[in-house]
């Protein structure tokens, strides 16, 4: 009870908000993170891609090692990590179940494991490349690659308003909380609790949504007013904006080692089947 | 069409003024709205200017402002006729984007206005989109001249109130414009914040030539830095008049729901009732001083010893049977602190004991941060300390659920709109009672939305409602809740004056059926009029637990905690009153105490039976 009591006040609405703000743009010290975000484009269209059509056990493992140390050295947050963990773990596991269930043996298992290996390399690749982006990196490196403007904004602005929009569901949730009534009982493993928290979790959206709608008439007129749109048909002002972007001996070296380590490995595994 | 109007407009045909802005018959009708907003508003507003544009809630104020950088027509396609110039471009041949170059506007929630994650790229992103090249330039430049001193990678969300409206400021001075636009700035900020932002703006305007529009509902900052006041009503500008002269026309704010300052108000109420008073009323506070100095002179006497209108509540009546009674709420040693984004423990309140008793108007006052609303929301059990503990009716906090500490306790949202969590607020005020399965509750519901005014609103949805109206629904959800200690988080904030005064009213009533009530507030007329008991905080301890006058004699302990007497105090203050005045009545009570007797003397000795004195020597005008 007590122990539940305390995981409770440490998982806070609060809590998730510097969580995800840290996994946003906590790590902009990381060797990782003053990579320009082309090379990272590039480097992620390989280790993302890839691992779909490698159907050897040890390339695979090879390539999950190197993603292990690339995700060390970017340094993200505990609660990714977690979330990561409890997605591979929840799918090793059922996997286990339903092989038993249908009476398969280690030949059926196997594959999926495989399967399993793959998803974590690119799960892994992709947790390396976008924690290592702050979501301003992000906007103009699409913005850089010829994504359309509004869509590099819009990452951009989502960001900055993700921090008030939680604060303000963290609002509506205590509104609830300080006039509802909370079930008397906790119920056979706390049912009744966790449904109460999660219906409530639920309905504080619908006034969240509502006063997003509101906000975001000053927010569009301060735009206009800015020249979001004014800018939209110059392509001086995108020139303007990625001039500080450009590739380091950072990048170069990265790249090198990222290629070489695939070569090494590829060649090893070669060597390892003949 | 008064006779006045006429002759100003006649002036401005012939005179050769500069004008950086000239409307003419000017009138827009929303989409989808039948009455006109701006209903063939003429006027004319000078280069380096500072004026003031003040009337009461749907007269059009904002709506006239954007008509200035061109959101009216070019953005809000209503009915749109008249012609509006700015800065010598009419506004119908020119886009938003070519207008904003000459007018930077700052709203009334700023906040929605920072569109980028920090602050260097906020302040240069329209320099940005405009396509100069120096574009970082111009935002460091701008958030000089708005003397924003943080760093230029912060975040937004960690800035304060004042720093967010600072870099609002900054975002519309960054293209250099002629004219800034300041909607309300006092409406969101702290007393102190307030302050600098006007002296901001003054520097703005005395040392950069810039023209500066506020719609401001506070008479007194309008008196102490505007040059120039416009009344808008019903959708016109029913005048354009100097600062002084503006605030004379007393008749005329009343009708629009503005109140002068308090000197002035002082000043006026006491000709109403003695009939005495020199040719002009004072509207800053020097002026006051200089004038009721002049009254005492002329009248031969003084007020500095008279008794007040009325005693004080006291709290102490009950005497020493108070001590036996269990407190409602008892603090011990309470230590609260919460991590912030830098996973750093931001320590919020340090070693604080406190206890409420029946009957207690608390004002728990402080600059921002000092830690009153986390005092608060630990009084909800929404938070827990870290350590001590906090005992609301006996139970502890930490052994209970807000659910059920919400029978006890009602904490009421600074922001309203986080308090509607359903469709009506009819719907919102019932929610508690229907949660709890209350019997007849609508019929109490009845009561209540007739209480607060809010009979014809009832229906609506909570968002959609004006500030002062939301504002009264959320006490009455509070109330609804049948609580017996309310928690009010700035009350008053963000409303103009004739609703404060109508929420004041309501929180006078509160008393009636409430043990304790305690509200965070920066308002200093709340507090002198209303509050039995203040707490001072800073910097998360409390600096003084006493009385009204316990605190506001004590001039080191406000400047410590930010804090800014009421205007009538700061005069009775200044003119040797003791005791102080707290309210603009009481003052004029006891000034009228003694000059009807000096009247008498007066009308004795000249033979005259009534009738008006005005003694001609205008010291003000």
């Amino acid at each position: 009870m007590e122990y539940v009591r305390k995981l409770m006040d440490r998982v806070s609405v609060e809590g998730v908000k510097i969580e995800l703000l840290n996994t946003a743009y906590g790590n902009g010290n990381t060797f990782l993170a003053k990579l320009d975000p082309r090379t990272l484009f590039a480097w992620y269209l390989y280790f993302g891609i890839a691992p779909w059509f490698i159907h050897d056990v040890v390339l695979l493992i090879g390539l999950f090692l190197f993603m292990t140390v690339t995700t060390i050295m970017s340094r993200v947050s505990p609660l990714i990590i977690f979330i990561l963990c409890l997605g591979l773990l929840s799918q090793a596991g059922y996997l286990l179940v339903v092989s038993w269930i249908f009476g398969g043996g280690w030949d059926t298992i196997l594959p999926l494991l495989v399967l399993t290996t793959k998803l974590s390399v690119i799960s892994m690749a992709s947790i390396t490349v976008f924690c290592s982006m702050d979501p301003e990196k992000l906007s103009d490196g699409l913005l850089s690659i010829g994504v359309p403007k509004q869509v590099s904004f819009g990452i951009a602005y989502g960001y900055r308003m993700l921090p008030s929009l939680l604060e303000e569901y963290h609002h509506i949730f205590l509104s609830f909380r300080l006039r509802g009534v909370a079930p008397k009982r906790h119920g056979i493993l706390y049912w009744r609790s966790i449904a109460y928290f999660l219906k409530i979790a639920v309905l504080s959206f619908y006034p969240l949504i509502l006063s997003i709608a509101k906000r975001t008439r000053t927010t569009v007129e301060a735009l206009e007013a800015k020249g979001f749109s004014y800018a939209y048909q110059s392509p001086e002002v995108k020139k303007n904006k990625l001039s500080y972007m450009k590739f380091t001996i950072r990048d170069g070296l990265f790249i090198t080692v990222s290629a070489l380590y695939v070569c090494l490995l590829y060649l090893f595994t070669a060597s390892y089947t003949f | 069409m008064t006779e006045q109007e006429v002759v100003h407009r006649e002036v401005a045909a012939v005179d050769h003024t500069d004008y950086i802005v000239s409307m003419d018959e000017v009138t827009f009708t929303y989409p989808g709205s039948e009455e006109p907003v701006l209903n063939g508003v003429s006027l004319q507003i000078k280069r380096g200017d500072f004026v003031a544009v003040i009337g009461g809630n749907g007269s059009g104020k904002s709506t006239l402002c954007k008509t200035l950088n061109g959101l009216i027509p070019h953005y809000y396609v209503g009915d749109f006729a008249g012609s509006v110039t700015v800065n010598g471009l009419n506004s119908l041949e020119c886009d938003v984007a070519r207008l904003s170059r000459h007018v930077g506007y700052v709203y009334q929630d700023f906040e929605n206005q920072l569109i980028r994650p920090t602050v260097l790229d906020d302040a240069s992103f329209a320099p940005l989109n405009y396509g100069f090249k120096d574009y970082l330039e111009r935002g460091k430049r701008a958030l000089q001249l708005t003397d924003l001193k943080v760093d230029h990678n912060e975040y937004i969300w960690q800035l304060s109130g004042g720093q967010k409206h600072q870099l609002a400021l900054a975002g519309a001075v960054s293209l250099d414009p002629e004219i800034l636009i300041i909607d309300e700035p006092v409406a969101q900020l702290d007393p102190c914040h307030a302050k600098d932002i006007y002296d901001l703006l003054k520097n703005l305007n005395e040392r950069h030539g810039k023209t500066i529009i506020v719609i401001e509902h506070h008479t007194e900052f309008i008196a102490e830095y505007c040059k120039e006041v416009i009344l808008m009503d019903k959708g016109r500008a029913i005048w354009s008049k100097p600062v002084k002269e503006a605030l004379r026309e007393l008749e005329q704010l009343k009708a629009s729901q503005i109140y002068p300052p308090q000197v002035t108000q002082a000043a006026s109420l006491i000709v109403e009732t003695s009939e005495v008073g020199l040719n002009s009323y004072p509207v800053r506070l020097e002026e006051a001083v200089r004038y009721f100095e002049q009254l005492a002179e002329t009248i031969g006497t003084t007020v500095a010893g008279t008794a007040s209108a009325a005693i004080p509540a006291d709290r102490e009546v009950e005497g020493e049977s108070k001590t036996l009674i269990p407190p409602v709420i008892e603090m011990d040693h309470i230590k609260f602190s919460y991590r912030t984004v830098t996973r750093q423990r931001k320590v919020v309140l340090k070693d604080v004991s406190v206890s409420f008793q029946r009957g207690d108007l608390v004002a728990l006052v402080g600059n921002n941060g000092a830690g009153k609303s986390s005092l608060m929301r630990l009084i909800t059990g929404v938070t827990k300390p870290e350590g001590g503990y906090v005992r609301v009716k006996g139970t502890n906090t930490a052994d209970t659920s807000p659910e059920e500490l919400a029978n006890t306790v009602t904490y009421i949202y600074q922001n309203p709109e986080e308090m509607f969590i359903e469709d009506s607020i009819r719907k919102d005020i019932e929610f508690f009672l229907k949660a709890r399965r209350v019997e007849g509750y609508q019929q109490k519901v009845d009561e209540i939305v007739e209480t607060f005014g809010l009979t014809g609103l009832q229906h609506r949805d909570g968002r959609l409602l004006s500030g002062g109206q939301q504002r009264r629904a959320s006490l009455a959800i509070g109330v609804a809740m049948n609580p017996s200690i309310i928690l009010l988080d700035e009350p008053t904030a963000n409303l103009d004056i004739a609703t404060r005064k109508d929420i004041t009213r309501l929180l006078l009533g509160l008393n009636q059926h409430v043990e304790t009530v305690i509200v965070a507030t920066h308002d200093m007329q709340l507090v002198a009029e209303w509050a039995n008991r203040v707490i001072v905080m800073n910097e998360g301890s409390i600096v003084r637990d006493g009385t009204r006058e316990s605190v506001f004699e004590d001039s080191e302990l406000l400047e410590l905690a930010g804090l800014n007497a009421p205007q009538i105090m700061e005069l009775s203050r200044k003119l040797n009153m003791s005791p102080l005045s707290y309210t603009v009545d009481d003052f004029a009570y006891r000034w009228n105490a003694v000059l009807p007797e000096h009247k008498k003397h007066r009308d004795q000795e000249n033979g005259i039976e009534s009738g008006q004195e005005v003694i001609e020597n205008g010291i003000c005008s």
